[in-house]
C-alpha cells in the first residue's frame, strides 16, 4: 500500500499542471462549503444579538412581511401614530414606543452631513433600553422630556462622523434648527445604528413634512402577561386600521425563528451551489482520469507485463483520484477558512463583528468534508480505473 | 496434468511442429520408438540429448488461434500454432513483420489470451487461468525485455527496476539495487529517469527489471532492435550469459539472423503458423 501510494505520487507529479487544475475544481467547491458553514452561524449570531438587544418581553410592529423587517422599516407604508398609541389600551401592554426614521441635513461647526435620524419618545426608550440592556449612555444624560431641543448621538455619529467630534453640551444644527447634544450612546456594533442620531418624536415631527405617522413600534408587555396573547390582541386591533394593510407583529421568539428560517434558506441555496460545484469538480476528476488512463495505456500494459494485477492497477488509479479529491479538500478547507476570515475582517471594519466562527465547523466537520472529497474522488475514478484495469496487457502495450 | 510426448510421427518432439503430410522427414529411434523431425537441426538436438525430450516441455502451445477484431474486420494472427520450448533453451522466433511472431511471444508470456487452443506451462493450461492468477504467474515466471525498453517515464531507473518486486509484494534488500546497477555499470545513473538515459542504458535497466524477481523464463521482443550493433551485442551477450550460466530459458523474437544462429532452437512463423517446411530451418542455418 505504501508503495502504491509512492507510485501514485510519482505519476501525479509527472503531470503537475493537469493535476493541479483538477484539484482546483475540488478546491472551489469545498472552499464555498467552508465559507458558508463558518460564516453562516456567525451571521445568525449577529442577527440574534441585534434581536436580543430589544429584550425578551418586546413586541415589534412594522409594515410588510415578517421576512423583510428592515425593508418595511426603511420605507413604504407608515402607521398612523394615533393607531399605534391606541394600543396602550390593550391589557397586558406596558409601554408603547412609536418609531420613525428620516434622513436630515445636519451641520456641526460648519461641516454638513446627511444623517439618519431615529425618533421615539424618550421616556419609553430609556425604560426599554435599560430593561433590555440594549443601548446605554456612555456620556451625558437621557433628555428629561420630549419638548426640550436635545439630541442623542449614536457612537459613530459622535466619534466618526465629523472632523471635530461633537461633545455633550455642544450645539448641532439639524435642518436649520439648533439642538443641544444631551448624550452619546454606547456602540451597538451595527454601522446603521451607530451612525444614527436620536430625537424625540415631538422634535422630529417639526422637522419632517408628514407628521403624525410612525414607521414601526416597540411595545413591552407587562411582567407575567402572556406575550403571545398580547401580540395576538395587538394584531387584531391593528387589523381594524386601514392605513397599513399588510403588517407584522413580531415577538422575540418568532423573530428569531424568522431570521433562522431565512438564513437556513440562504444557507441551503449556497450549499446546493457548493454541491453542484463539487459535482463539477468530480466530473473534472473523471475527465482527467479518463485522459490519463488513455495517456498511460502503454504504461498500464508495461506494469501488467511486469506483474501488476488488475486490482493493483485499479488501486493505483483509485488512490490517484482519491488523493486528488482529498488534497482538493484540504486546500479547499484552508482557503475557505482564510476567505471566511477575511470576509469577517471586512465585515468587522463595517461594524459587524464576530461573523467568523467554528461553531458549525468543528474537526468532525472537517473530517466529514475530507471523507466526502476523498470518496468523491474515488467514485469519479472508478470508471476510468476499471477501464485501465480491464485492458489486456498486449493490447495496452501496442497503444502508442 | 503433464502431457505425454507424442511419438506417433505427427509431432516433432523438439520444436512441436505438426508434421502431417510433410514429405522426407528426418527420423531417429530411441528406446524402441521412432521419432520424426521437421529438419536436421531438430534431429541433431534430439540425438544429442534424447532423455531431455522424453519429459514434458516447459512451454507448449497447442493449436493456438488468435483472432483480432477491430470493428468489423477480423485478423487471424495465429492459426493453429504449435510449439515446444524446453527448459534451459535459448529459443529464437523469427518471421516477417505481421507474421504473428510477437503474438506468439505474448501468448507465452501471458500478455494475451488465445481465442482458442491451449498454452501449457509445466503441463498446466495457463490459458484457462483468471486474471489475478495470470498476473501472479507473470510476475513469478517471466521477465520481459522490449524493443522500446518500456521504462515507466515518471520513475527513476532504480524505481523501475524495483517495480516488479513491488507488484509481487517482495522486499528488496538494502543495497541490492546499488550492487545490481554496479554490475551493469550504471550505478551513477540509477537515480535518473528514463529520458535522461541512452538507449543502451535504458535497455540494461529494463534487463535488470526483468531479472529482479528471478524469473525462470526471459522473454525478449526484439530487445536489440532499437540499438546500434555494439550496444545490441552487449545486451545480447548479457541475455545469452543468463541462459548459459544461470540456466534461464530465453525466448527472443528477432529479425536478426546473427541472434538466430546462436540459439538452440529456431521457430519460423509465417501466416500465423510455425512453418513446417524443414528446408526453411536449413536455409536459415546455412545463411
Amino acid at each position: 500500500m505504501k508503495n502504491l501510494l509512492f507510485l501514485t505520487l510519482k505519476s501525479i507529479r509527472y503531470r503537475p499542471i493537469r493535476s493541479w487544475l483538477t484539484i482546483l475544481g475540488i478546491i472551489i467547491g469545498i472552499m464555498l462549503v467552508v465559507i458558508i458553514l463558518s460564516l453562516g452561524s456567525g451571521i445568525q449570531n449577529a442577527v440574534a444579538r441585534v434581536l436580543q438587544s430589544f429584550g425578551s418581553d418586546l413586541i415589534v410592529i412594522f409594515p410588510g412581511k415578517e421576512t423583510n423587517p428592515f425593508l418595511g422599516f426603511a420605507g413604504g407604508q407608515k402607521f398612523k401614530k394615533d393607531d399605534i398609541l391606541d394600543l396602550k389600551a390593550i391589557s397586558g401592554v406596558n409601554l408603547v414606543m412609536p418609531m420613525s426614521i428620516a434622513i436630515l441635513n445636519t451641520e456641526f461647526l460648519g461641516e454638513k452631513k446627511s444623517v439618519m435620524f431615529h425618533s421615539q419618545p424618550w421616556r419609553e426608550m430609556r425604560i426599554i433600553s435599560e430593561e433590555s440592556k440594549g443601548v446605554s449612555l456612555i456620556e451625558g444624560y437621557w433628555p428629561g422630556n420630549d419638548e426640550t431641543r436635545e439630541v442623542v448621538l449614536g457612537y459613530r455619529a459622535a466619534y466618526k462622523l465629523f472632523k471635530n467630534k461633537p461633545k455633550v453640551g455642544d450645539d448641532i444644527i439639524i435642518k436649520g434648527r439648533r439642538f443641544r447634544v444631551a448624550g452619546i450612546f454606547s456602540e451597538v456594533g451595527l454601522q446603521d445604528e451607530d451612525n444614527q442620531m436620536y430625537l424625540s418624536h415631538r422634535n422630529f415631527e417639526e422637522l419632517i413634512s408628514r407628521p403624525g405617522f410612525a414607521s414601526a413600534a416597540v411595545i413591552t408587555a407587562e411582567k407575567g402577561s402572556n406575550i403571545d396573547l398580547v401580540a395576538k390582541q395587538i394584531k387584531f386591533q391593528l387589523s381594524k386600521q386601514e392605513v397599513v394593510s399588510d403588517f407584522s407583529v413580531l415577538t422575540p421568539e418568532k423573530a428569531n425563528k424568522v431570521v433562522g428560517d431565512v438564513l437556513s434558506i440562504i444557507e441551503l441555496v449556497l450549499i446546493i451551489i457548493a454541491l453542484i460545484s463539487l459535482i463539477v469538480g468530480a466530473v473534472g476528476i473523471m475527465n482527467t482520469m479518463y485522459t490519463s488512463v488513455l495517456e498511460r495505456t502503454k504504461q498500464i500494459g508495461i506494469m501488467k507485463a511486469i506483474g501488476a494485477s488488475s486490482s493493483a492497477i485499479l488501486s493505483l488509479f483509485l488512490i490517484e483520484s482519491g488523493m486528488i479529491g482529498a488534497v482538493g479538500g484540504i486546500i479547499g478547507i484552508v482557503m475557505g477558512i482564510a476567505a471566511a476570515y477575511i470576509v469577517s475582517l471586512i465585515a468587522a471594519g463595517l461594524g459587524i463583528r464576530g461573523l467568523f466562527s467554528f461553531a458549525s465547523l468543528d474537526f468532525l466537520g472537517f473530517a466529514a468534508i475530507l471523507t466526502v472529497t476523498f470518496i468523491t474522488g474515488i467514485l469519479a475514478g472508478v470508471l476510468p480505473a476499471k477501464q485501465a484495469a480491464s485492458m489486456e496487457p498486449a493490447e495496452a502495450l501496442r497503444y502508442e | 496434468m503433464t502431457e505425454p510426448i507424442s511419438n506417433d510421427g505427427k509431432i516433432d518432439p523438439v520444436c512441436g511442429m505438426d508434421l502431417i503430410e510433410l514429405p522426407g522427414l528426418a527420423k531417429s529411434s530411441y528406446l524402441g520408438k521412432t521419432f520424426f523431425f521437421c529438419g536436421d537441426k531438430c534431429l541433431e538436438r534430439f540425438q544429442n540429448n534424447p532423455e531431455k525430450f522424453q519429459k514434458a516441455p516447459l512451454i507448449k502451445l497447442s493449436k493456438v488461434q488468435k483472432v483480432f477484431k477491430i470493428g468489423e474486420v477480423e485478423t487471424r494472427a495465429l492459426n493453429g500454432f504449435d510449439l515446444h520450448i524446453w527448459e534451459g533453451d535459448f529459443v529464437v522466433i523469427i518471421g516477417a513483420s505481421g507474421s504473428g511472431k510477437s503474438t506468439v511471444l505474448n501468448m507465452i508470456g501471458m500478455l494475451d489470451q488465445p481465442t482458442s487452443g491451449a498454452i501449457f506451462l509445466r503441463g498446466q493450461n495457463i490459458a484457462l487461468l483468471d486474471d489475478e492468477a495470470r498476473a501472479e504467474m507473470r510476475s513469478k515466471t517471466f521477465g520481459f525485455v522490449f524493443q522500446q525498453y518500456n521504462l515507466i517515464p515518471w520513475l527513476a531507473a532504480d524505481e523501475n527496476v524495483a517495480l516488479p518486486a513491488i507488484f509481487a509484494g517482495k522486499k528488496i534488500k538494502e543495497g541490492e539495487l546499488e550492487s545490481r546497477f554496479q554490475e551493469i555499470g550504471l550505478k551513477e545513473r540509477m537515480r535518473h529517469r528514463s529520458f535522461e538515459l541512452s538507449g543502451g542504458e535504458q535497455q540494461r535497466t529494463a534487463l535488470l527489471r526483468a531479472l529482479i524477481n528471478d524469473p525462470e523464463i526471459i522473454l525478449g521482443d526484439e530487445p536489440t532492435g532499437n540499438l546500434d550493433s555494439t550496444t545490441g551485442n552487449k545486451i545480447l551477450e548479457m541475455l545469452i550469459n543468463l541462459n548459459k550460466n544461470y540456466g534461464k530459458t530465453l525466448v527472443v523474437v528477432t529479425h536478426d539472423a546473427d541472434i538466430a544462429n546462436k540459439s538452440d532452437q529456431i521457430i519460423v512463423v509465417k501466416d500465423g503458423r510455425a512453418v513446417r517446411d524443414h528446408r526453411v530451418h536449413k536455409k536459415i542455418y546455412t545463411e
